[in-house]
């Protein structure tokens, strides 16, 4: 049968703190969800200040990119470029900010955050990710 | 006919006998009830902390619950999913605290009101009738509520309570 990675609740720990700490260390407040492959929350931390549209904003976005398995940058550009249809399709969020997490080349979740800039966002939520490793 | 004449006549005199019953209902008190303010929204750092605490008691017990916190606005800060927690109850979790920040009790009460016969309580809004809904208080004002879900209510309860005896003051 075959086998995949999956999040423990201390990996979403890991992650989530990584995040936070790149947030705060460049004096930015965010909301960073954490969700499993499923598109299904496993974690939230709204920081200080942080409104209730960016914690639902960071879950929507760790959602898309947990369920398509790629960056929700990839629907952003893809509309950008022209594809105005990709907006129909069900339940997606294609705003920059949420990154599938991929171990063993099999996506096991999904990160989003919402706070700052777009580009930002996405810099934060890299940096959870980058924390599994 | 005659017999349906007889359950007619019945049927009258049992609901002249309902009537003479006083509503409880139609009771109006003096004060408002569950007059409670609501404070500054809780911090991160406590709704972690009353989190954590939550998550602590329910590994102690071995159990998988899932785990949230919300704001005196009702608005989640944040939340957790143990190992194998069943994911119907992700939303629960929410739910509950939701519920027990807006309408500023435990969702305990729900739960007791319509286990006596108030099913009108299921049509107010966003109500959830189920125990583990806690508020968590700040000198006597509302910064936030904590929900869980995943057990029993019983269980989510239990798990619940560590949670908000953990930062309530």
């Amino acid at each position: 049968m075959k086998q995949r990675p999956m999040l423990t609740l201390d990996d979403c720990r890991k992650i989530s703190a990584a995040a936070e700490a790149e947030a705060k260390k460049n004096n930015w407040i965010v909301s960073i969800a954490i969700l499993d492959d499923g598109g299904h929350l496993l974690h939230l931390v709204r920081m200080d200040g942080a409104s209730p549209f960016n914690a639902r904003t960071a879950i929507a976005k760790g959602k898309t990119a947990a369920e398509t398995r790629r960056s929700t940058l990839v629907w952003e550009d893809r509309i950008k470029g022209g594809r105005t249809s990709m907006l129909g399709m069900p339940k997606i969020t294609p705003v920059q900010g949420g990154l599938p997490i991929v171990v063993d080349g099999t996506c096991i979740g999904g990160v989003g955050v919402s706070g700052v800039q777009s580009h930002e966002d996405e810099q934060i939520a890299r940096a959870g990710i980058d924390a599994l490793k | 006919m005659k017999r349906l004449a007889f359950a007619g006549v019945a049927f009258a005199l049992a609901l002249s006998a309902q009537a003479q019953q006083p509503n409880p209902m139609d009771n109006v008190p003096d004060k408002m009830p569950n007059d409670i303010p609501y404070g500054t929204p809780v911090s991160l750092a406590t709704a972690q902390h009353a989190l954590n605490a939550a998550l602590a008691e329910s590994t102690k017990r071995g159990w998988k619950l899932n785990v949230a916190v919300v704001d005196s606005g009702a608005n989640l800060v944040a939340f957790a999913r143990q190992d194998g927690a069943q994911l119907g109850s992700i939303q629960i979790a929410e739910h509950k605290a939701r519920a027990a920040a807006k309408y500023r009790r435990e969702t305990k009460a729900f739960e007791a009101g319509v286990q006596a016969g108030n099913n009108y309580l299921l049509t107010l809004d966003d109500v959830i009738a189920s125990r583990g809904g806690i508020l968590l208080m700040d000198g006597g004002k509302i910064v936030g509520a904590i929900g869980c879900s995943g057990g029993t209510g019983s269980q989510d309860e239990v798990v619940c309570k560590a949670g908000a005896s953990a930062v309530n003051k």
